[in-house]
Parts: structure tokens; sequence; C-alpha cells
């Protein structure tokens, strides 16, 4: 089951709120734990996004 | 209307008649037009020419008398003249000859006042509106050219056109420019041109010449045709000082035919260069937007907490060793007590015990079955005893009960 990945957009404010939370200090080790890897994922969701931009981007510019 | 039959045919005479009375009817009129073919044979006393309209393809053949011909200025080619002259049948031949009693040349005056008048008109009517006027294309399909032959106003527009657009297409009909087959040719190929779909900017151009050789371009007739047309048309007539009717009925009125040329059809390497910058600011506008959200990820990837995760970890850890460090203290502290206590205790037990007397020299007399001695009486001489001193026992046997000194 593949989800639709989310916009770069909505991934990139999801992951400022988890940061957030995480310097928060408020979350149990658990609870924190579990910020973590959505963080690491939400960045690496939004990497993608931009470097197959920049790929895109630098295609057509070779093309020109 | 006469009465006739193939068997009651009517004779030469009373035909003939008939044909001359019937054009006698039509008695002298004026005519005006453009005298051409003047004929002048030395000696002769009668000059034929021909006498054309101005917009219409038609003529009359006249005669008239040399002194006629001399009584008006010397007429240049294809003048504008009025005459006026009478019909003659001549019925001794059948012959039919326009005669002519006076020449007069039409004026520049006389044409221009005209001129003014109907221009005054098309005004009225609206034809010369600014609203009338249809906006050029930018990109025409097929550019409609009607020019002179061999002209250089035609060359002048298609180089100026192709040096702008090198792609552009051409639909050319060379006609007659001045004349008076001018007005006939110039309408035909414009209604040709205007007709065909894909001619999207019709040019009407000619060189420049003389007040005479422009008039066509003021033809009522085709002045209104070019008022009627669907497609877009540019004047370009003459020099910059001259101004034809055209000029101010068409959609664009070039100062010259490279005007003209030029303002058909774009700079093609221009409009490149425009499209090119477009597409430069689009890049540049993405690019930028890509690099400021890559510098924001870094950034927010940087923060300690993604950067070095174990804190998450290693801030409970501190804690707990912080606990830990302080039980253990807290216990150290307990037992150091508690240690403290018992030396205490164990003191006031030293201070309270029995050796300290016996350290100063008593001793304490024990039974064998180890009940302590108070009573001397109480033991018999020869009873078996122990005697505990500071440092030891002695086993002893009494000898009896010695006498009490105190």
């Amino acid at each position: 089951m593949t989800e639709k990945k989310i916009s770069y957009e909505a991934a990139r404010d999801e992951l400022a709120e988890v940061v957030s939370q995480l310097e928060g200090g408020q979350a149990s080790l658990e609870e924190s734990l579990a910020l973590w890897e959505r963080g690491e994922s939400l960045a690496k969701i939004c990497q993608e996004w931009l470097d197959g931009a920049k790929a895109k981007l630098d295609a057509v510019k070779k093309d020109a | 209307m006469l009465e006739t039959s193939a068997e009651k045919p009517l004779s030469v005479r009373v035909i003939s008649e008939a044909i001359g009375d019937y054009i006698s009817k039509l008695g002298a009129v004026w005519i005006e037009g453009e005298l051409s073919e003047v004929t002048v044979r030395p000696g002769a006393p009668m000059v034929f020419m021909r006498l054309r309209d101005t917009s219409a393809d038609m003529s009359l053949s006249i005669m008239c008398h040399k002194s006629v011909l001399d009584s008006v200025e010397p007429l240049p080619q294809n003048a504008r003249v009025v005459m006026h002259s009478k019909v003659s049948w001549y019925s001794k031949n059948g012959s039919l000859s326009m005669s002519v009693k006076e020449i007069r040349q039409v004026g520049v005056g006389e044409l221009l006042a005209r001129l003014e008048l109907l221009k005054s008109n098309f005004a009225s009517e609206g034809l010369f509106d600014i609203d009338r006027k249809k906006a050029l294309p930018f990109l025409p399909k097929k550019v409609g050219l009607i020019c002179g032959r061999n002209s250089d106003a035609e060359k002048d527009v298609v180089e100026n056109a192709k040096r702008r657009w090198p792609a552009v297409e051409f639909e050319i009909r060379e006609v007659a420019v001045q004349g008076s087959a001018a007005v006939v040719e110039v309408s035909a190929a414009l209604r040709e041109l205007d007709a065909d779909p894909d001619v999207d900017v019709i040019i009407i151009t000619r060189g420049g010449g003389s007040f005479e050789d422009l008039l066509p371009f003021s033809d009522e007739s085709l002045v209104r045709l070019v008022s009627e047309s669907t497609t877009p048309i540019v004047s370009a007539i003459g020099h910059e000082k001259d101004s034809p009717l055209l000029d101010l009925v068409a959609d664009y009125r070039a100062s010259t035919p490279t005007d003209a040329g030029k303002r058909v059809v774009p700079d093609v390497a221009e409009e490149l260069t425009k499209i090119r910058n477009l597409q430069d600011r689009a890049a540049r506008h993405i690019t930028n937007y890509i690099d400021f959200e890559l510098h924001r990820l870094e950034n927010i990837r940087s923060r300690p907490i993604l950067k070095d995760p174990m804190t998450i970890v290693s801030i409970r850890k501190d804690v707990l060793d912080s606990l830990s460090s302080r039980s253990l203290r807290s216990i150290d502290g307990r037992v150091a007590l508690a240690q403290e206590e018992l030396t205490n205790l164990r003191t006031q037990v030293r201070t309270l015990s029995p050796q300290a007397t016996l350290d100063r020299g008593y001793a304490v007399v024990l039974t064998r079955d180890g009940s302590i001695v108070r009573k001397a009486s109480s033991l018999k001489a020869g009873e078996k005893i122990a005697i505990r001193v500071a440092q030891g026992v002695v086993a002893a046997t009494t000898d009896g009960i010695a006498p009490d000194e105190n």
C-alpha cells in the first residue's frame, strides 16, 4: 500500500511543528522518540521534493 | 417604338433618320474625363482624341477642330478636362461622331475644391472615424500588397518587412497606380485580396507623384470600397506631404512604403528576446524559490534536536545520573551517621563495662558454676574458685575465711 505523498508545503509545516514540540521538552520519552522518527521521515520527504524540482529545472536548462 | 417586321421592313433612310432623331435628343453636353491619344496630323484641320472615364474602363472617341485644341493652354499627358460636345449622326454613311466645341482643363484649384467637398461628405458620413479603424494583426498569415509594376515602393515594403520577419508571406498585385486604369485595377485587386481569408492585412502603396497622379487614390468609389473592406488596410501613398483621401479612410496611414513594411510585421528578433527574457525570469523565480526552501530545510535539520537526537536520551540519562548520585550520597550520609552512633554507643558501653573497674585493680571472684562471690562466708575452705583480674583468670582454692580488717 503506497499512500499519496504529501505536498512539500504540508511536510515542511508539519516538520516545523514537530521540532517545536521536541524542543518544548514536554513530551514523554516514548512520545519524543515517536516525534523524532516522524521528523526524520518528513525531512526526507521535503528533501526529495526539492531535489526532484532542482533536477527538473537542470534538465530543462540543459535543453534550452 | 417603330413597328417593323420581316414582311413590313422600313427603309435605310427612315431608320437612319430615326437614329439621327434619337441621338439629337441628347443634345450638347459637358463631359469630364481624361484626355488621351491626342493625334494631330500636320496640315489636317481635325484632331482625333480619346476621352477616358476617370474611374471606369470606358472611353469615347472625340473629334475636334484644331483651333479648339489650340485655344486651351498646352495640355499635359492625360489631362483632366471638361468639354462641351455634341453627338452627331452623319446619316449619309451612318456614323456617329462626337464633336467638341470647347475644351477646358479642370484646374488643380477646381479639383482641390471637389476633393474638399468629397472629404467633408465622407467625414460627416463617419468614414474617417477613429473607432471605425481596425487594429493591424500582430503576426499576419499573409500580407496583401497592391503596388505599381517594378516600383521602388514594392521593394521598400517587402525588404523592410522581411528584415523584421524573414518568414513573412506576401500576396502581391502589381497594378496601374496612375491614370484612368488605376481606380479599376486597384479596386479589383483590393476586392480579391479582401476576399482571401489568408490575407490578414493589405498595404496599398505607390511612390511620389503629381497631384493628378495621385488623384485615383482620392476617388470616391475606391474610398468607399476601402471603408467597406473587412481586412485592415494600410495606406502608403506618395510622400509625407501628400494626403489623398485613402490615407484618411485607411486603418493605418504609413508615412512611407518603408514605414508600412515595418508596421505590418513584428520585429521577430526583438520578440524572441522578449520571450527569452520572460523565460529567464520565470526560471530565476522558481530557482530562487527552491534555493530558499532548501536553506529553510537545512536550517530546520541543523536544529540540535534533529542533528543530535541522542539528547532525547542523554537529557533523561543526566537526570537519572543526578538522581542516582543524590540517592547514593543520601545513603552514604545515613551510613556515616549510623556509624557514628555505633561508635558512640560502643564508647558508652565500654565506659559502663566492668573492665574499667578491673583495670583499676579490682578482681571478681567466681564460683565453679560461674556465679559471683560477694560473701566470703559463702565459700568453704578448699573450694575451687576462679578469680577474674583485669587480664586473665586465676584458678584458686580457698584457704578459708580471713579475719576482716574493716
